[in-house]
């Protein structure tokens, strides 16, 4: 029986971020929020070994009290218990921050074979939550995760790297990070929606945590990578095409 | 003095990270110290290409993973503080730097797509939300942790006269992660980044025999066909290295042109240098058009063909 534990994050979703004005700030007001798109792959792994081999998943997420919102929408894809710790603070965590919270909360509140997180997240894709969380907890981890196989206490894991697959042994417990390649996340069935609302929810806040997390990083500006372009639009009547090649020859750019 | 360190998982990757080690480790006074891993002889090329210290870590067995140096380097970093790391951001590089950080309770930066030093601080900049905007984050802590892709600095030039100590760092590599197989990536035998045309295959294609017609556009421009990501990864229509994008090639073309394709910013953020983007889209509204020069509403099986008579008559092909 395997006890799986999968780490997700509540991210803003991307599309939905405009730009104010000629300022190059970035306009949030409008954003929707979303379960980062590789911790939904995460996710989906969880709880596709435990359909083969059983066991259980307890699927956490730490964030602001508004990331709230995710536990059903996490709760629906699979995992029966979710841990959510949360705080006002948690707004613009840094990833030396969420990982020695996870560390923490884990070691101090569940029990787990396997560890589960996505490669990077959507936002601020910076891929080190896993890798710090298992050098916390002193477990082996494997990262870039294409494929994993799991016989009795050993993981094997095909690894995605620049210059080919590396497969990897080693003992559980373990922690992996997954590409989006590993699976396609389904979409959770209506009754799974409507079930999640009854599954168990473990709130902890800042003050049930012993640690003090401070950042390691400072943000001093996040600004929008805008595009100077012109913008041009046709129809597709065989002239307006021909005015399309006429600009392309006239910028040099096909000969 | 505590030193600049630059470690990178093979010797091209170094070279290039001690060519912007230099210049930080200038600006920081400090000395720079390189990493070789199990080779005395790389030492002596990393000197004469600027470090003042190389260390050299034992060799690893063939069934060890690079990441399996963790532990020494962050016993070493203990011992020696150094002021700023610097990591080659390859995959494992990533890991690597990750768990030191871990390990040394320190901030790193990943994906930096520039660093500078300002008042003693690595200045790094980063993309964020899919390549939507752009982060720049200083380190509170120390070591201060950068990893920088591979490609991003060209590699360090040797000179004669430079001068440095070889230190031979002793201990044991263990780790629980064994290696039980390497599968290497056959090459691509093109290279997109160096394609001066490019036409995009997105998800707006029907059926992957339908890619014949992107080609016979690419091929009338001497252009190449690359893709999104989607085209790559989940249809396998088209190979890896051809799929343009955040997580996937940064391209320069002097012409893009995006047919069925929608463009989500993380695909945009591929294309962003090049100097004309051009798009073909049934959608009026998609974002694609706001990332064009010139685009055309219209379907891509019907545009195609007309665009491909037009250019023809217009070059005389
Ligand atoms: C963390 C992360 C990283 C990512 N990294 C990358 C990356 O590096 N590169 C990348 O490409 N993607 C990346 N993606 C995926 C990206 O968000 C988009 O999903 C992807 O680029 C969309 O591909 P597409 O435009 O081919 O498909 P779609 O978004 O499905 O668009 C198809 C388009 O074709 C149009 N269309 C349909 N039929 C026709 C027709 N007959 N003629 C003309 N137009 C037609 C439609 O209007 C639509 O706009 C990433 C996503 C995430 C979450």
């Amino acid at each position: 029986m395997l006890k799986i534990i999968v780490c997700f994050k509540w991210v803003i979703d991307e599309a939905d971020i405009k730009v104010s004005g000629k300022s190059r700030e970035l306009d949030l007001s409008r954003v929707a929020y979303k379960i980062s798109d590789y911790d939904r792959n995460a996710i989906e792994e969880a709880v596709r070994l435990q359909e083969q081999l059983g066991g259980s998943v307890v699927a956490v997420t730490v964030g602001p009290p508004t990331a709230k919102q995710s536990l059903k929408d996490a709760l629906s894809r699979g995992p029966e218990k979710a841990v959510f710790v949360s705080d006002p603070a948690f707004d613009s965590l840094e990833p030396a921050q969420t990982a020695a919270i996870l560390a923490e909360v884990i070691t101090k509140n569940l029990e787990y074979d396997l560890i589960i997180c996505g490669e990077g997240s959507s936002d601020l894709y910076a891929q080190q939550v896993g890798p710090r969380l298992a050098e916390k907890l002193g477990i082996p981890c494997a990262t870039y995760v294409e494929k994993i196989i799991i016989k009795d206490k050993e993981l094997i894991a095909e690894r995605k790297m620049r210059d080919g697959i590396e497969v990897v042994s080693m003992p559980l417990p373990a922690l992996v990070t997954v590409m989006p390649t590993i699976n396609t996340p389904r979409i959770p069935s209506l009754k799974q929606v409507l079930g999640a609302a009854k599954k168990p929810v473990v709130n902890l806040s800042a003050k049930d945590l012993e640690g003090k997390y401070e950042p390691c990083l400072k943000t001093t500006s996040l600004l929008a990578a805008t595009m100077e372009r012109k913008r041009i639009k046709f129809t597709d009547d065989p002239q307006d095409i021909r005015k399309v090649v006429d600009a392309l020859l006239k910028e040099g750019v096909i000969s | 003095m505590p030193g600049v360190w630059v470690i990178a998982e093979n010797s091209n990757y170094t070279l290039e990270l001690l060519s912007k080690g230099l210049e930080i480790a200038n600006e920081l006074n400090e000395k720079l110290v390189a990493f070789s891993f199990g080779n005395e002889e790389l030492a002596n090329d990393y000197i004469s290409c600027g470090a003042d210290e190389v260390f050299v870590l034992p060799a690893l067995n063939r069934e060890l993973p690079f990441e399996a140096y963790v532990p020494l380097i962050v016993a070493e970093a203990k011992k020696e503080m150094p002021e700023a790391i610097i990591v080659c951001a390859t995959q494992r590089g990533t890991e690597l730097a990750s768990r030191v950080a871990a390990g040394l309770n320190t901030g790193l930066a990943t994906g930096c797509i520039s660093v500078r030093v300002d008042k003693g601080n690595l200045v790094m900049e980063r993309l964020v939300f899919g390549g939507a905007a752009v982060q720049t984050v200083i380190c509170t802590t120390r070591p201060q942790m950068a990893a920088i892709p591979p490609g991003t600095y060209e590699k360090a030039q040797p000179r004669e006269d430079r001068r440095g100590q070889i230190k031979v760092v002793a201990g044991n590599v263990e780790t629980k992660v064994k290696v039980v197989e390497r599968r290497k990536k056959e090459q691509e035998e093109i290279d997109l980044t160096e394609a001066k045309i490019i036409v995009s295959v997105g998800r707006g294609f029907e059926k992957q025999e339908d890619i014949s017609l992107a080609r016979e556009l690419a091929r009338l421009l001497g252009g190449e066909v690359g893709c999104t990501r989607p085209i790559a990864e989940e249809l396998h229509w088209l190979p890896e290295e051809r799929y343009m994008g955040i997580s996937g090639k940064k391209v320069k073309p002097d012409l893009y042109i995006g047919l069925g394709v929608s463009g989500q910013v993380q695909h945009v953020t591929g294309i962003r240098d090049a100097k004309i983007i051009m798009a073909v889209n049934t959608d009026e509204n998609a974002p694609i058009f706001d990332a064009a020069d010139y685009g055309i509403v219209g379907n891509l099986y019907d545009v195609v063909p007309k665009l491909m008579t037009e250019i023809k008559a217009a070059l005389n092909k």
